[in-house]
C-alpha cells in the first residue's frame, strides 16, 4: 500500500466539499465587504457598510419576524403535535386504521414543493379557493385575503409548510416509537397507568433523542425556508412575507445588490450558527440528568 | 447522534406485540382523538383528491366550477402536459438524479473507505470536514457558489445541477457509508488479502457488495433531494431544455395566459415517481427518511 | 467501475452542446417565449429561414418573462451573451447596451433605408440611447381599460376622458350592482406597476419623471403622493383582496361577464375572443384633472431585437439576416395571426390576421401621441420594485402613500 493510498480515495469528496462547500462559505464573509453587480467584475469595497444597510434596513426585520413565526409555529406542530400524532396512531385502538392513516399523512412529503405551493395557490384563492369557499359556507362574511394581506401571507405559507412536512416528522416518531421496547409498555399496563401516564412517563422519554433530532433540523429548517414562501407568495404582497432567504435571492437576483445579499447570508450563518451551538449544549447538559 | 440500531429497524405493524393486552375501550379523550386524526386525513386527502380532480377539467370548468366534478374526463390535459415540456423535465429530472446518486455515491464510499480503512495523518480533519459540512445548507453559500459555477463555466448546463447536489450531499452520506463500513470484521479483509487483492479491490469486490443496504438508503435518501430541488435548479439553469420538474413546472404558469387544466394535471404527473416508489419499496424508504434526519 | 465511467462520460456529452458543422454559421438566439402558442410561431418561421438559408443554423434557447429579465442581463455582461436576443425598450434595454456587447443598428439601417422605413415611426425611439439606435421593434402594445359595451349602454354610460368621469363610471357600475366594477389581479406586482406608471405619467412633471426615473432625481415631487392616492382611491373600486388574485384571474372575472372593466394590455385581446359573448372596447387610461403629463400617451412599449457585437463578422452577418426575416412582412404576419402579437411592421396587419377588436387596438396604440414605457422597465429595478411592492401595501392600507414614497425615495438614493 503506498502511503498516498488514503488521500487519493478521499481526493474526489473533498475536491467537491472544498471547491463547492467551503470555499463559497469563506468567500461569502469576502463578498459582504463589497458592493458589486452580477454583470460587471468590478467590486467596490465598502468595509462594513452592507451590515450597517442591514440594521438599519426593516424588510430584515420583518423577514426575522417571519423566520421566528415560521420556527416557533413548525416546532409546535411539527415537534410536539407531530408526537401526539404519532403516539395516537400506535395505540392499538387505532391499528386496524392506522397504516391507511400512516401513508396518508405521509403523501404530502412525496410531493414537491412546486407541487404544493402551485396547490395551495387554489386553496387560499379568496374568489374560488378551498378554505374561503368552506368558511363562506359556514356563514363567515369576510373570511381572510390569506396571501393577499400582509397580515396572513406568512401565515399561509407556515400553515402550507405544516400540510408538507408534519408527516414526515410523524413517521420518524413513529418508527421510534416502536423501537421502543413492548415491556416497558406492557408492566405500565399492569401498574394501572393510563393512557396519558404511558405517554408521558414512557413514550416521551424515550423519544427525547429523536425529539431533539427533530427539532434541530425543523429550527434549521425555519431559518432558512426559502422554497414555500417564493413559490406561493413570492414574498409579497410589498415585502410582508419575506424571509431572510428570500430577501438574499431578491437583493442578489432582482436588485443585483451581490454584496448586500452576501451579508443576509452571513447574518443567517451566524443565526444557525448560534442556535446550533445552543441546542447542543442544550442536549448535553440534558443527557446528564 | 448516533442512532444506529434505530436506524436499521423499519416500521412494523403497529402494536403487533402489544395487541394481548386489554384497553381496547374508547374513552372520550380518545374519541376526541380520532375525530381530530379524521380531520387531519381530510385536510391531507381532499386538495390531493382535488388536484386529480381539477387536472381533468377543461379551463371554464376550473374557473365557473372549481367544486365540481369533470363534466367529461378530459385526459387530453395529460398529453398536453407530457408533450408540453413535461417530457422534457421528466427526462431531465431522471438524469440529474441519476447522475447525482452515482457521483455522490461513488465519491462518499471512496471516502468512507479510506476514513474507515486506514490512519492517516489528516483523517481526523477529513472527518471534521465532513461533519462540518453536513451543518452547512445551500442557502448560505449560495452568492460565491453562483459565481464559481460561472467562473468554471457550467452554469446553464446539467453539471450546474448534478455537482453541487452531490457535494452538499457527501457530507451526510460519507457518514451513514463510514459507520457501515466500520462494522465489517477485519478477518473478511484479512482473508481476501490472502488471495493477493489490491486495496481498490478490496473496495469493490468486498466493502460494496456487503454494503448494499447502505447504500440503497443513501440512493433513496438523494434521490428525494435530487428530484426536489429547487434554489440550484432555479438559479443555475436557465435554458428550458435543461429543467427539470420543479423549476420546469413554473414555466408552465406563464404571466398572462396559464392552461390551468394542463398545469393541474402536469403537477400529477410530476408528484407521481416519488409516489410510486414509496409505495415498491416502503421499508427501504422509511428507513432511508430515518437515516437522513437523524444524521442531518 | 467502468459502468460509472461509462455513465458520467454519457452525462458529460449530453451536457456539453457541441455543433459540429464545419461549414455552417449557427446563431444562438435567446427569447422569452417558451410556452404555446409563440413557441411553434417562433420554431416554425426558424425552419422557414433555416429552408432558405443552409448555410444558417439557428439555435435557440428560450426562459419565461422574469426569469428572462434576470437571465438576459447576466448573459449580456459576459462573452456567453446570446447572438441574437429579445429586448424590453427604455432602461431594461439601456442596462443591456451599457455592457457594451450591444450592436448599434444605425449603418446598417443608413445601408438599408427600406428595412427602416417598414416598421412603424413610433415604434424606434424606445430602442435609442445617447442617439444610437440599439434594438429593432419587434412588437407593439398599449394597456387600456376593457369595459363592457353591453353594460355601459344598458346603464346609459359613456366613455370617460376624465378621472372624475371615471369615478363616476364606477360609482354608477355599483350603483347598478356591480360591486367591484374594476377587476384587479396584483398577485405578480408588474400588475400595480402598469397602473402606477400610467398614473405617474398623467400627473408628474414629464421631465421631472424623466430625471427621476433615470435615477438622477430623488423622487420629492408631490405629484406621486397624489398619483398614488388616485391609485388607492381607484382601488376602492377594484376587486376585493386584489394582492391574491392574479391578473389573469382578474381577466376571467371581465370574460365571463363579472366585472365590467378591466385594466388589460391589448396584446391580451387574443384570449378574450373565444369565451366573450358581450361586445367590448377599450379606453385609454382617462386625463388626471391638473395633471402635467400628455394624457394622450398611451403606456405600453414595444418589444424588439438585438445583436450582439462580440461575435464574428460571419455570425453577425446572419444575425441580422435573421432579425430581417423575422421583423418582415411576412414575419409580422404570422406572428399577429398565430400568436396575437401585434407586429410593428407596416402592412403586416390586416382584417386577414386581426379581429375587429385586434383592429381597434391597432388604431389605439397608432393614434396615441407617443408610448409611454413600462415602469418596471424605465427605471432601475430597487426603484420598480419600491413602487411595486409599495403599491400592494398602499391598497391594503398598511402604508400610506407617504411611506411608499420614503421607501422609492431611499431605493433611489440607494442606487446613485
Amino acid at each position: 500500500m503506498s502511503k498516498m493510498t488514503p488521500y487519493v480515495y478521499v481526493l474526489p469528496c473533498m475536491l467537491l466539499l472544498g471547491i463547492f462547500v467551503y470555499i463559497p462559505l469563506v468567500a461569502n464573509f469576502y463578498y459582504s465587504l463589497f458592493s458589486f453587480s452580477a454583470l460587471s467584475p468590478m467590486k467596490l469595497f465598502v468595509g462594513l457598510q452592507n451590515f450597517r444597510t442591514l440594521f438599519n434596513d426593516s424588510v430584515v426585520g420583518t423577514a426575522l419576524i417571519n423566520n421566528v413565526w415560521y420556527c416557533v409555529i413548525s416546532v409546535a406542530v411539527q415537534v410536539f403535535l407531530a408526537l401526539v400524532i404519532a403516539a395516537l396512531l400506535e395505540d392499538r385502538l387505532l391499528s386496524r386504521v392506522s397504516t391507511v392513516l400512516r401513508t396518508t399523512y405521509f403523501l404530502p412529503v412525496l410531493i414537491s414543493m412546486t407541487v404544493v405551493a402551485l396547490l395551495f395557490s387554489f386553496v387560499y384563492h379568496p374568489k374560488i379557493g378551498l378554505i374561503n369557499a368552506a368558511l363562506k359556507a359556514f356563514g363567515m362574511k369576510n373570511p381572510p385575503a390569506w396571501t393577499g394581506d400582509p397580515k396572513t401571507a406568512i401565515f399561509s405559507s407556515i400553515i402550507m409548510s405544516q400540510w408538507h412536512s408534519t408527516g414526515y416528522t410523524t413517521m420518524l416518531f413513529i418508527v421510534t416509537i416502536q423501537g421502543i421496547s413492548a415491556d416497558l409498555y406492557e408492566a405500565a399496563e399492569i401498574d394501572g397507568a393510563g393512557r396519558l401516564q404511558r405517554f408521558f412517563h414512557i413514550t416521551v422519554p424515550q423519544v427525547r433523542e429523536m425529539m431533539f433530532v427533530t427539532m434541530v433540523t425543523t429550527i434549521t429548517g425555519a431559518f432558512l425556508v426559502f422554497n414555500d414562501v417564493y413559490i406561493l407568495t413570492q414574498g409579497g404582497p410589498g415585502n410582508a412575507s419575506t424571509t431572510l432567504a428570500v430577501y438574499m435571492y431578491r437583493n442578489a437576483f432582482n436588485l443585483d445588490k451581490m454584496g448586500y445579499a452576501s451579508a443576509i447570508a452571513v447574518l443567517m450563518l451566524i443565526i444557525c450558527m448560534a442556535l446550533a451551538l445552543i441546542q447542543n449544549k442544550a442536549f448535553r447538559s440534558g443527557k446528564e440528568d | 447522534m448516533q442512532q444506529t440500531s434505530m436506524v436499521n429497524k423499519t416500521v412494523r405493524k403497529p402494536g403487533k406485540s402489544k395487541n394481548m393486552l386489554p384497553d381496547r375501550k374508547m374513552t372520550p379523550g380518545m374519541a376526541i382523538a380520532c375525530f381530530f386524526l379524521l380531520i387531519y386525513f381530510l385536510l391531507i386527502a381532499y386538495p390531493i383528491f382535488w388536484l386529480i380532480m381539477n387536472s381533468l377539467k377543461t379551463y371554464k370548468e376550473i374557473y365557473k366550477n372549481i367544486w365540481a366534478m369533470p363534466q367529461v374526463p378530459q385526459w387530453m390535459n395529460y398529453v398536453n402536459a407530457w408533450n408540453r415540456g413535461v417530457s422534457r423535465y421528466f427526462l431531465n429530472s431522471v438524469l440529474v438524479t441519476g447522475a447525482t446518486i452515482v457521483l455522490t455515491i461513488f465519491s462518499a464510499a471512496l471516502g468512507s473507505y479510506s476514513l474507515a480503512r486506514f490512519r492517516f495523518r489528516g483523517n481526523q480533519l477529513v472527518f471534521m470536514l465532513c461533519m462540518g459540512g453536513m451543518m452547512l445548507s445551500p442557502q448560505v453559500t449560495l452568492i460565491p457558489l453562483y459565481q464559481i459555477i460561472r467562473f468554471l463555466r457550467i452554469k446553464n448546463t446539467y453539471l450546474a445541477m448534478i455537482i453541487p447536489y452531490s457535494a452538499y450531499r457527501i457530507p451526510m452520506m460519507i457518514m451513514l457509508i463510514r459507520s457501515f463500513f466500520l462494522t465489517i470484521p477485519k478477518e473478511m479483509e484479512e482473508s481476501a488479502c490472502l488471495d493477493g487483492c489490491s486495496d481498490f479491490q478490496i473496495f469493490v469486490r468486498i466493502f460494496l457488495p456487503m454494503s448494499k443496504p447502505i447504500l440503497l438508503t443513501c440512493c433513496i435518501l438523494i434521490a428525494y433531494y435530487a428530484w426536489n430541488e429547487f434554489l440550484f435548479a432555479m438559479i443555475f439553469v436557465d435554458s428550458e431544455s435543461l429543467k427539470t420538474i420543479p423549476t420546469g413546472l413554473m414555466n408552465l404558469r406563464d404571466a398572462l395566459q396559464t392552461d390551468w387544466g394542463t398545469l393541474l394535471a402536469g403537477m400529477t404527473i410530476s408528484a407521481l415517481p416519488l409516489i410510486i416508489l414509496f409505495f415498491c419499496m416502503q421499508k427501504h424508504f422509511i428507513r432511508g427518511m430515518t437515516a437522513g434526519a437523524v444524521k442531518g | 467501475m467502468k459502468k460509472f465511467a461509462l455513465i458520467l462520460a454519457v452525462v458529460m456529452c449530453l451536457s456539453v452542446c457541441i455543433s459540429a458543422f464545419a461549414d455552417q454559421v449557427t446563431v444562438r438566439f435567446f427569447h422569452r417565449w417558451p410556452n404555446e402558442p409563440k413557441l411553434s410561431y417562433l420554431n416554425g418561421l426558424i425552419a422557414e429561414f433555416e429552408a432558405e438559408n443552409p448555410d444558417i443554423k439557428i439555435v435557440t434557447d428560450q426562459v419565461l418573462n422574469d426569469a428572462y429579465k434576470e437571465k438576459i442581463r447576466v448573459l449580456v455582461s459576459t462573452d456567453d451573451i446570446p447572438d441574437v436576443f429579445m429586448s424590453w425598450s427604455g432602461s431594461f434595454a439601456n442596462n443591456l447596451v451599457k455592457s457594451g456587447r450591444v450592436q448599434t443598428w444605425d449603418d446598417l439601417l443608413a445601408a438599408d433605408p427600406a428595412f427602416r422605413d417598414s416598421i412603424v415611426e413610433s415604434q424606434w425611439p424606445p430602442f435609442q440611447i445617447d442617439g444610437k439606435q440599439y434594438g429593432v421593434p419587434w412588437s407593439m402594445d398599449g394597456k387600456a381599460f376593457f369595459y363592457n359595451k353591453d353594460v355601459f349602454a344598458q346603464l346609459n354610460l359613456s366613455v370617460p376622458t376624465t378621472l372624475d368621469e371615471l369615478y363616476a363610471v364606477c360609482d354608477a357600475l355599483r350603483a347598478a350592482g356591480y360591486e367591484e366594477p374594476i377587476s384587479a389581479g396584483f398577485s405578480a406586482p408588474w400588475a400595480v406597476s402598469h397602473y402606477l406608471g400610467t398614473i405617474c405619467q398623467r400627473v408628474v412633471d414629464p421631465e421631472t419623471l424623466a430625471r427621476d426615473y433615470a435615477g438622477q432625481g430623488d423622487f420629492t415631487d408631490p405629484g406621486y403622493i397624489e398619483a398614488l392616492n388616485i391609485f388607492k382611491k381607484l382601488g376602492e373600486y377594484m376587486t376585493k383582496d386584489p394582492n391574491s388574485v392574479d391578473h389573469e384571474f382578474a381577466r376571467n372575472a371581465f370574460i365571463f361577464g363579472e366585472a365590467p372593466m378591466v385594466y388589460l394590455q391589448l396584446g391580451e385581446c387574443k384570449y378574450l375572443r373565444d369565451d366573450v359573448d358581450f361586445d367590448y372596447s377599450f379606453f385609454n387610461f382617462p386625463a388626471v384633472e391638473g395633471g402635467k403629463g400628455d394624457p394622450g400617451q398611451l403606456t405600453g412599449a414595444p418589444e424588439g431585437m438585438m445583436i450582439s457585437n462580440v461575435a464574428s463578422p460571419e455570425v453577425q452577418e446572419a444575425a441580422v439576416k435573421f432579425v430581417k426575416f423575422v421583423i418582415s412582412q411576412h414575419g409580422g404576419y404570422e406572428m399577429t395571426k398565430q400568436t396575437g402579437e401585434l407586429s410593428c411592421v407596416k402592412g403586416a396587419l390586416d382584417e386577414t390576421n386581426l379581429d375587429a377588436k385586434q383592429l381597434e387596438a391597432v388604431q389605439l396604440i397608432l393614434n396615441s401621441t407617443q408610448p409611454a414605457l413600462w415602469q418596471d422597465n424605465v427605471t432601475d429595478a430597487a426603484i420598480a420594485d419600491a413602487f411595486m411592492a409599495g403599491g400592494q401595501l398602499l391598497l391594503t392600507g398598511d402604508k400610506t402613500a407617504e411611506d411608499v414614497m420614503k421607501d422609492v425615495q431611499a431605493a433611489a438614493a440607494s442606487i446613485q
